[in-house]
């Protein structure tokens, strides 16, 4: 028998047909629609349902990024910066032209759980699909009937991303959603209480806390999406903040926190270790103190439950207690802190209860990262509103009143203080920051997560 | 809650979070220490708690208990405020006078911890603002109490 060898004609003939699939295949894949549990179902809208679905979008903080400032809730507008370039929030008012009014309740579902537009594009990760794929049907469907009865729409059409050519390209997100993204909504741990699921489908799922509180891998992925990760809400910086980790680490975590602590600041915004600051401030004021105390309880069980590392911070006494001796001592920021921080943070930096926080002991007087602590010390803290009643105490703003090597002297000395372990602070730092958080410079940074 | 004020116990009706400063002004009529910036960074509002100078407007009522708090109403029966006041009017410091008793309540503390306070020292400890301006007085008149003749203004 003689075997005869294929044309090369033949051969390439065979090789452009499977390349062919591939591309038809793999075309297919990245601009098809995934099949949502919605499709061709006919959407409820009982006062009841609508009623939750606003529940889920407090949980879900939708106008954190849908919203402006002073504009109309959930129509968009806001600015985002990527590495790649900014994109905006998009209209999710139920305007036909402008925002999701033509969206059925599959389409809705498909661009919240997959990222996927009813025309097939592909949403930036921006939009924290990944965190929401968790959420339930019912979650899912109640939002959809708040967001289609119960918000007003606004016809404003949202501004377009000005990220370039070839980069805007929006299909291979599909590709990156099977790597980055599991596809499966919440699943029940059977070994852990009810109370511990109902906090881990809030926190992994529509309360999104991974978005800032978990590091991002090259991809700008989460390295970690839920408790199994050793990443997982570890801490990050973003925006000029470092957004804490919320695990069990001794000095830079919550692990000196106990589950009661935890519940007063979800739900009162302080409690005697911190008051909310940074991003976290308008994550309180709109999101967290609108959830019910069984699911603050209930995110307070799980958090706690994330094991950290690293010892807890040991109190040590002050070296310096007074403006006289500071001023002796020569201790660099000793001065500055017993002029303009002990009247209210405390000589022995314990702050005043819950109403000013600890600077000893503090998270973020530990660490590696003194982005937080530089940038409160700028620009001040935010307005906190518990229960529509603002704070009576609030940080001013040291932008005009200390200069670079003031506040890099005085921060260090908050961090090597009271048995704090936090690393020095670089003048350099606190001049790009002043730099980067006034609106007016050259290079401000865009996102302020609201 | 009892407070001890200027040697006297107050019975005071107030919230845990209430400032010292509202107490004082508002539930004793004790209207001396005045009201400024309400944030910790004027000194107006400055008393003594325990011989330290603090600012009774973010200082809540409930960390006051077993202290012993001295407002400008009684300054003059301690022996340096005495001091600090006779000087005061000697140098003619006071120009509009609203932030005086807090830049008196500062000169106190200071005194009381350095009977003799460097230059730096004074820089150091009066921090409390003047919008009219009384810095030089204010630094002739403690000039004065550490013992330094300095120009005559």
């Amino acid at each position: 028998m003689t075997q005869r060898p294929d044309s090369p004609l033949k051969k390439r003939f065979s090789f452009a047909g499977i390349a062919l699939i591939i591309l038809a295949g793999g075309g297919w894949f990245v601009t098809r629609l995934p099949s949502s549990p919605f499709d061709g179902a006919a959407p409820q809208a009982t006062p009841d349902l609508i009623a939750r679905g606003e529940y889920v979008a407090r949980q879900a903080d939708c106008v954190a990024c849908h919203s402006l400032e002073d504009g109309a809730p959930f129509a968009g507008g806001l600015e985002m910066g990527t590495p790649l370039g900014s994109i905006f929030a998009t209209n999710i008012t139920p305007d036909p032209q402008t925002g999701i009014g033509t969206y059925t309740l599959a389409d809705f579902d498909r661009a919240l759980r997959h990222g996927v537009t009813p025309d097939r594009r592909r949403l930036y990760p921006a939009m924290p699909y990944p965190s929401y794929e968790k959420m339930s049907d019912d979650d899912i469907s109640a939002l959809y009937a708040f967001f289609m009865n119960d918000v007003t729409p606004v016809q404003q059409a949202a501004a377009q991303s000005d990220i370039p050519w070839p980069l805007n390209i929006r299909w291979p997100l599909a590709l990156w959603n099977v790597v980055f993204t599991t596809g499966q909504t919440y699943q029940t741990d059977p070994d852990q209480s009810e109370q511990w699921n109902r906090g881990a489908y809030l926190v992994e799922g529509a309360g999104h806390c991974g978005s800032c509180h978990t590091p991002r891998g090259m991809a700008m992925n989460e390295q970690g999406l839920d408790s199994s990760d050793p990443d997982f809400l570890s801490g990050a910086l973003l925006d000029g903040w470092f957004a804490p980790s919320l695990r069990g680490d001794g000095a830079a975590g919550i692990g000196r926190w106990s589950e009661d602590d935890l519940f007063a600041f979800l739900s009162q915004g302080r409690n005697d270790h911190a008051v909310v600051f940074g991003s976290m401030t308008e994550a309180f004021n709109n999101s967290l103190q609108f959830m019910t105390d069984d699911d603050l309880r209930a995110i307070s069980v799980y958090l706690k439950s994330l094991p950290g590392q690293g010892p807890g911070w040991q109190a040590q006494p002050a070296t310096v207690t007074s403006l006289v001796e500071a001023a002796q001592s020569g201790l660099p920021g000793a001065e500055t802190y017993m002029a303009n921080c002990a009247a209210c943070h405390g000589r022995d930096g314990l702050g005043q209860n819950e109403w000013i926080p600890a600077l000893a002991g503090a998270t973020s007087s530990q660490g590696t990262e003194p982005a937080s602590q530089i940038n409160v010390t700028l620009n001040g803290s935010g307005r906190v509103v518990a229960d529509g009643m603002p704070d009576s105490y609030r940080m001013p703003p040291y932008r005009d009143r200390l200069n670079d090597t003031q506040i890099a002297e005085v921060l260090q000395f908050v961090r090597s203080s009271w048995g704090n372990t936090g690393t020095p602070v670089d003048t350099d730092a606190v001049a790009d920051l002043r730099m980067r958080t006034d609106p007016a410079s050259v290079a401000p940074i865009v996102l302020q997560m609201r | 809650m009892q407070l001890n004020i200027n040697g006297q116990t107050h019975e005071v009706d107030a919230d845990a979070d209430t400032p010292l400063l509202w107490v004082l002004r508002d539930n004793l009529g004790m209207t001396g220490t005045k009201f400024g910036c309400g944030l910790a960074q004027c000194g107006a509002c400055s008393v003594l708690v325990d011989g330290q100078v603090t600012r009774s407007c973010v200082t809540t009522v409930d960390m006051l208990e077993g202290t012993e708090i001295t407002t400008i109403e009684a300054i003059e029966q301690d022996d340096v405020g005495a001091r600090v006041v006779e000087k005061w009017v000697e140098h003619q410091v006071p120009q509009c006078g609203y932030c005086q008793s807090g830049q008196v309540m500062a000169a106190t503390a200071l005194l009381k911890e350095v009977a003799q306070p460097t230059e730096e020292d004074v820089r150091a400890a009066m921090i409390n603002l003047c919008r009219c301006g009384t810095y030089n007085y204010i630094k002739a008149a403690i000039d004065d109490l550490s013992g330094r003749k300095g120009e005559p203004l």
